[in-house]
């Protein structure tokens, strides 16, 4: 038997999918969550093989569940969002599918996924591109912190640093650590509010007071809080577009 | 604006050199005035024919007037070539008060001539600066009105997106198409209330104002879509006392509603209650309404432009930008709407 969990904010749309799915044989529903927070606890709880995520929904949204997972099962989407939004994360789930759903539609996806599982072919979404998908960007990031999971708002971070397979999250209440790239934090903030100013860190326009020249080339930016941030001269010439000058 | 115009920046000084010389070799060569005289002459009338030229500019540009441009700049044009040639006239006759009387003879001779060459000069070069400001004028105001034009169009798309609202369509459609497995009967019903839903949203397009009550159906018949879709989660608590008479423009309440709903029923779990408060003050209807909200929970999506929308379609038909005010503690976000009331 395969597991099966339900996420979805709708009790509707859950039934739906559960009286889809009733008709065919070798799945078993372990548990239906109506939010991203529980779908989360779920998925750890039940380990399961497939799961049904709706991506707009109360406390986390679907692709902020996804990133908080370390093992991730196999995802078929299920939302409202219109296809040219869906094409962009196409490749990194089993299927989408769109509401209002078809039966044909849904019976294709699960088919769809029962070739993957055969064919030991293992479904990737590692590299979830949320900011495209998303309509526009994020204006929060969401962490895991010693086994609890926190949402950073946008305007609290003071600044971003690599560190090697992480990226630390700076903020005036502490840093986290989460497992990401600059590139994927860089392309899911607003570029009007945020700027990758050095191979290893992006800044908050919002929290510079002043940049001094260091060295040949290079500069130092000076934060609110008292950090002092490497500008590199690309990140030079992106502050000075952002800024205007 | 420039006060010479600057297609007239770089000609005007040319052509008053040219005419400068032209009369001065003129009095010189065929008329048979001392050499001294020939300069003195010319660069007094082309002296005071400059001043005449720049006062008169000055004239034109600061006083822009309704009467047809090209009558008044000829007026002024008549009258500073008049001023110009008197003033002329005066000084040549003081600086050649005794010796020569020829010349105040031949000068009393010539100032009809004078007097009719520098009043096509200035008629021409008022009449020309007239018109090119009246040019400048018709051109800004059309790029003004270009504005609203776009503005307007603006608010139309948005009304439109509004009416359309895919993703709720999309959403109660599939919550049907569960229904009709589950509750067929139930289905039924609420396709019954999505047609009706459907119906009023067309309907209310292109109407200015429409009777507050009206609106308050097709809220009605939006929440009981709501409620079927998040089952009892939903609670709204009215607290109406207003004139069966008062008016609200379309599209203004109902995303006020569905930023509530968006906010309050979508960001949070468990039941959710949002609370519509209306009341009359004076000629103004006063709609308060308040929806529990988790401040480090918001739906990232579409945050704000629903009433950044509201307050510019207000602008839009009102002209004040004080008709929406949003409030917000830790656990709730009230928005309040201040709809004027102009009865005929």
């Amino acid at each position: 038997m395969h597991k099966v969990i339900i996420i979805d904010d709708e009790p509707l749309a859950r039934q739906l999918v559960r009286a889809f799915l009733q008709q065919h044989t070798g799945f078993e529903i372990a548990a239906e969550c109506g939010d991203g927070f529980d779908g989360f606890k779920a998925i750890q709880e039940h380990a399961p093989d497939l799961i049904f995520l709706d991506v707009q929904m109360p406390k986390l949204n679907g692709f902020e569940m996804l990133e908080l997972l370390d093992e991730k099962p196999s995802v078929i989407f299920t939302t409202a969002f219109d296809e040219y939004a869906m094409k962009a994360f196409e490749a990194n789930a089993v299927d989408y599918l769109l509401k209002p759903i078809a039966k044909e539609r849904f019976d294709k996806a699960i088919t769809k996924w029962q070739a993957s599982v055969a064919s030991q072919q293992k479904q990737s979404i590692e590299q979830l591109q949320v900011s495209n998908v998303y309509e526009g960007y994020q204006h929060r990031i969401v962490v895991k912190d010693n086994g609890l999971i926190r949402i950073i708002p946008a305007d609290d971070i003071e600044f971003v640093e690599a560190n090697d397979d992480y990226i630390k999250i700076v903020t005036k209440d502490g840093s986290y650590l989460k497992k990401s790239t600059l590139s994927q934090v860089e392309q899911s903030l607003n570029p009007q509010h945020f700027v990758r100013v050095h191979r290893s860190y992006i800044i908050p326009i919002s929290q510079l007071v002043r940049i001094e020249p260091y060295e040949k080339e290079s500069h130092i930016a000076l934060l609110q809080c008292g950090a002092k941030i490497p500008v590199s001269k690309s990140g030079m010439t992106k502050l000075k577009t952002t800024l205007g000058w | 604006m420039a006060l010479i115009n600057k297609h007239l920046r770089w000609l005007l000084p040319l052509l008053a050199f040219i005419i400068w010389c032209l009369q001065a070799g003129y009095l010189f060569y065929y008329e048979g005035l001392g050499l001294n005289v020939a300069l003195i002459d010319s660069s007094v009338n082309m002296g005071i024919l400059a001043l005449a030229i720049w006062g008169m500019l000055l004239v034109v540009n600061a006083y822009p007037t309704r009467v047809g441009v090209t009558l008044y700049a000829l007026l002024i044009g008549t009258f500073f070539a008049i001023a110009g040639g008197f003033t002329t006239w005066m000084i040549l006759k003081l600086i050649f008060k005794n010796p020569v009387h020829h010349y105040l003879d031949w000068l009393a001779y010539s100032m009809p001539v004078r007097y009719f060459s520098n009043w096509l000069i200035c008629g021409w070069i008022a009449t020309y600066s007239a018109i090119v400001k009246e040019a400048e004028t018709i051109e800004k105001k059309f790029l003004k009105q270009n504005d609203l034009t776009n503005l307007h169009r603006e608010a139309e798309l948005y009304k439109l997106r509004q009416q359309l609202q895919p993703h709720f369509l999309y959403n109660s459609l599939n919550s049907i198409s569960a229904l009709t497995m589950i509750e067929p009967s139930k289905a039924q019903d609420m396709i019954g209330k999505l047609s009706d839903f459907l119906r009023r949203s067309v309907t209310r397009d292109g109407q200015e104002r429409i009777l507050l009550t009206e609106e308050l159906e097709y809220i009605e018949a939006y929440l009981s879509i709501e409620s079927v879709r998040f089952g009892d989660r939903l609670k709204i608590v009215y607290n109406k006392s207003f004139d069966p008479k008062a008016e609200i423009p379309p599209f203004i309440l109902q995303p006020v509603m569905e930023n509530a709903i968006k906010f309050g029923l979508y960001g949070k779990t468990g039941e959710v209650t949002i609370s519509v408060d209306i009341s009359q003050k004076d000629s103004m209807l006063i709609v308060n309404v308040t929806n529990p909200y988790d401040k480090d929970n918001q739906p990232s999506r579409g945050t704000g432009f629903g009433l950044e929308g509201i307050k510019r379609r207000l602008y839009l038909l009102f002209t004040r930008t004080d008709l929406l005010d949003v409030s917000k503690t830790d656990t709730e976000f009230t928005t309040t709407l201040s709809i004027p009331q102009t009865y005929a």
